[in-house]
């Protein structure tokens, strides 16, 4: 196993960012989350695959890889679950998902109209990925041997999902799988991308909002306020204007 | 006369076509995209029904909208306003998301549709909440409630809808509860303080009150406060939806009821903190409750007339619901089969018909199934493929063959014909099993729904049967027709009905005219014949958190991951061979080799 699931440079750079995280019992949490999540949304976008290949192999291995990474969001939930009652600090509130948007499954892929040869491709730099980082993080948590049997069993799931993506690749596109799995990697690369620029975005847009709130609403917020005061609660009659609203508008 | 009814950006999203005054087609976006609760504009579904219809975007005379976004947008800046400064936090993503795109509904129709923007138009929220549970039910004149979280403005609204000679209808909102005094808020405030899902786990909340005892009323009679007109009003400082995204409960809720519970907290009936939980549900349920009566019995009243269609996301709750038709004083109580947000696009579709348009009035054929077909030459075709083993029968033999299987306690997946519009499988998408045994409750709960235990499963039964069984007053047949009513299962069937009988001793019945669904009736008859009783466990075609199937290849991936014994749509059975082991060892020859050329 150890020969197929070597880590990537880039996640080998980033040990000690890792190390970080796993060493913190709610950051271990926190991850374990996420990883529920994105394993269980990817299971189901993979389930949709089975449903609409006209392959039946392929619907096979899909639907198999698709109960695997079911089977793993169950796995990761139950030890979020039971790190979750082991907490001493429960009070602490606990953020969950990831900073980043988007990385929900295979949300980057559209299942429906998707070439077989394009999706396995995908999938296969997906897995091989993500086998890489799960063997850095299996070494992480050997402090917690429940959560390191956990990814000894995906990493042997892992095994399976990368060769057979590969294999299949290989079948449906014989002349072309190389390209595609460097064109899915090249794709993975500018989706990362977008998801930062999106976040950097995302943090920039709050900022601004709130300079906004703090700078231009005060005097619309105190005649809200005033408003309010001298508004009745309980039943209200509906006013003709409202009852006879026009069907083009949007107020 | 064509009218596209479209609601999305909040629930879950919905298409409906309304042909000449009558439906006939209308799905949710999530059982076509397989995501649940799907709240995206409905573009799979407007496709599906544009289609099935035969129909290009220019063929539609219209294309309604389900509410008024920019006044719903003011509410929201409202909010903003009203709660600043602490809205500080919640204000720029509320302004993201409506700025995002929920303002701009008529240029999103108009570019996915290309047609002209003055054919586009809107309905109030709860003008299509009133005309999908009005317009749809076999009713001359009604009084007409609608309650849910909230709309533009209103979360609760009291009118009347007259059926008149010569086909001219009227709906008519005269009263209205608004933003933030909401019946629906106040229940999804508990629901995010019990640890579940807001807007998906409602129904949890309900189930969970079965559990406990109303030992809380006083405590959260504080959160609501009655009014002399029969309205209510929230107590604002138990809550925190208008100021903050994160959390809609206050400090002072906490206070007031205790530590709230975390998701991912098991819910231990035997332990202090898990029955006050069920307390909190029960008490809850019961405050509910007695504002719902309240209001009804005062629109009776009002109005002095013998029907009530209710709709809304508050109209889900089945015990509220019985209890409306026990205690306000209506004869008939009408639950449209999607009494949600999915709904208001067939509602605003049939609303913009009669009023906007003043079409005369059409009768609304009775039933929930509007959605996709199942083409169960498709599933014949996949398990065929995969060497499992499929039969084509007869009604007669398929019958028979899953009444014995279904009394030798398997598991039954059932697809026949269109799917249901709404959340309820009523026959069509169900998953079937024997109502006598509580092991198969369990069997079901741990193989195929993996879903919380104190959740209790539905009964389904002939309309010629329910009332020995069911102790139903005159009207809950109506009423349990969409599986909208929960009734108390008579004591001396309780013990032989244990896997549909609550904690509680009630179940939510769906009763089954053969009118409905004749398949489904002949099954039931079957099942008597069998030596049991004209009833069977119906629970939703699906696995928690997954849409309910709609096409036969999802029920298949659905049956093969699961423990359902036999699956059947249409004239075809699949059964299931034993697994000869995983599909990934006859690859694992292989990955050596593929890994190293990778």
């Amino acid at each position: 196993m150890a020969a197929v699931t070597h880590s990537a440079p880039l996640d080998r750079l980033m040990r000690p960012l890792h190390h970080w995280i796993w060493s913190d019992r709610d950051r271990r949490l926190r991850k374990l989350l996420t990883f529920a999540d994105v394993e269980t949304d990817g299971g189901r976008d993979i389930l949709r695959a089975a449903e609409v290949t006209p392959d039946p192999l392929l619907r096979r291995l899909y639907l198999e890889h698709a109960i695997d990474e079911l089977h793993h969001g169950d796995l990761f939930r139950d030890r979020s679950a039971a790190l979750w009652r082991a907490r001493s600090g429960r009070r602490r509130v606990l953020l969950s998902g990831n900073p980043l948007p988007g990385g929900h499954g295979l949300d980057d892929l559209k299942i429906e109209g998707e070439p077989d040869h394009r999706l396995l491709a995908f999938l296969h730099v997906a897995e091989k990925s993500a086998a890489g980082r799960f063997a850095i993080y299996r070494e992480l948590v050997d402090d917690d041997p429940a959560t390191r049997e956990i990814f000894e069993e995906i990493l042997r799931d892992e095994v399976f999902h990368m060769n057979y993506t590969y294999t299949q690749l290989a079948r449906v596109a014989p002349h072309s799988y190389r390209r595609h799995v460097w064109y899915a990697r090249a794709k993975r690369l500018w989706n990362r991308y977008l998801r930062v620029a999106a976040a950097l975005a995302g943090v920039a847009g709050n900022a601004l909002l709130a300079l906004m709130y703090f700078v231009v609403l005060p005097p619309f917020a105190w005649f809200a306020k005033r408003a309010e005061r001298r508004e009745a609660a309980g039943f209200l009659s509906v006013s003709r204007g409202r009852r006879d609203a026009a069907p083009r508008s949007q107020y | 006369m064509k009218i596209l009814g479209i609601s999305a950006h909040y629930h879950d999203s919905a298409a409906a076509l309304v042909i000449d005054g009558v439906p006939v087609c209308a799905v949710q976006e999530e059982r076509l995209s397989r995501q649940k609760n799907d709240a995206r504009f409905p573009l799979g579904a407007i496709d599906w029904c544009l289609v099935s219809a035969g129909l290009e975007p220019n063929d539609l005379d219209a294309v309604v909208f389900y509410e008024r976004p920019m006044l719903k947008f003011e509410r929201i800046l409202t909010s903003a306003l009203r709660g600043f400064p602490r809205s500080w936090r919640s204000f720029p993503h509320a302004i993201k998301n409506t700025l995002g795109e929920k303002v701009w509904v008529r240029g999103i129709i108009a570019s996915h549709l290309g047609i002209a923007r003055d054919r586009i138009l809107f309905t109030d929220h709860h003008a299509a909440h009133a005309a999908a549970a009005f317009l749809t039910a076999p009713t001359a004149r009604a009084a007409i409630l609608t309650a849910d979280g909230v709309g533009e403005w209103a979360t609760l609204t009291i009118g009347r809808g007259d059926r008149r000679s010569g086909g001219v209808t009227d709906i008519a909102l005269q009263q209205e509860v608004r933003y933030p005094h909401s019946l629906g808020l106040l229940y999804s405030t508990m629901t995010a303080y019990l640890g579940f899902n807001v807007n998906e786990d409602e129904y949890k909340v309900m189930g969970l009150a079965g559990y406990g005892r109303p030992t809380l009323l006083s405590e959260v009679r504080k959160l609501i406060r009655r009014l002399p007109d029969g309205g209510f009003a929230l107590a604002p400082e138990y809550f925190e939806f208008q100021t903050t995204a994160e959390r809609s409960y206050s400090a002072k809720f906490i206070d007031l009821l205790g530590s709230p519970r975390h998701r991912y907290d098991p819910i231990d009936l035997a332990s202090p903190d898990g029955q006050r939980f069920a307390d909190c549900a029960a008490s809850l349920q019961c405050v509910l409750e007695d504002v719902l009566v309240d209001i009804a019995a005062r629109l009776r009243l009002q109005t002095g007339l013998d029907d009530l269609c209710f709709a809304g996301g508050v109209a889900l709750n089945g015990v509220a619901n019985a209890r409306l038709l026990r205690e306000s004083g209506f004869s008939r109580l009408f639950v449209p089969s999607a009494p949600g947000d999915a709904g208001c696009a067939l509602g605003a579709a049939l609303y913009a018909d009669r009023i906007y348009f003043r079409n005369p009035d059409r009768e609304v054929p009775d039933h929930p199934f509007w959605g996709p077909v199942v083409d169960a030459s498709q599933l014949a075709r996949a398990a065929h493929e995969d060497n499992q083993p499929v039969s084509e029968l007869d009604d007669e033999r398929i019958n028979a063959r899953v009444a014995d299987e279904i009394a030798a306690g398997c598991i039954v997946a059932w697809m026949d014909g269109a799917c249901e519009f709404g959340p309820r499988a009523l026959g069509h998408r169900s998953i079937f099993a024997a109502p006598h045994d509580e092991s198969i409750r369990e069997r079901l709960n741990r193989d195929i729904k993996r879903r919380e235990e104190f959740r209790p499963f539905a009964p389904v039964v002939t309309a010629e049967a329910a009332h020995r069984f069911f102790d139903m007053p005159a009207g809950g047949e109506r009423l349990a027709r969409y599986m909208s009513g929960v009734f108390p299962v008579r004591a001396e069937w309780r013990s032989r009905l244990a896997a549909v009988t609550h904690v509680d001793g009630t179940a939510r019945v769906q009763v089954l005219e053969r009118s409905m669904a004749p398949r489904l009736y002949a099954l039931l008859e079957a099942c008597a014949r069998r030596g049991g009783v004209p009833i069977l466990l119906n629970t939703s075609f699906n696995i928690a958190g997954e849409p309910i199937v709609t096409h036969a290849l999802e029920g298949y991936t659905t049956f093969r991951r699961s423990g359902i014994d036999l699956l059947v749509a249409g004239s075809t059975v699949v059964s299931k061979r034993a697994p000869a082991g995983k599909e990934s060892d006859a690859w694992s020859s292989s990955s050596a080799a593929a890994s190293t050329v990778a």
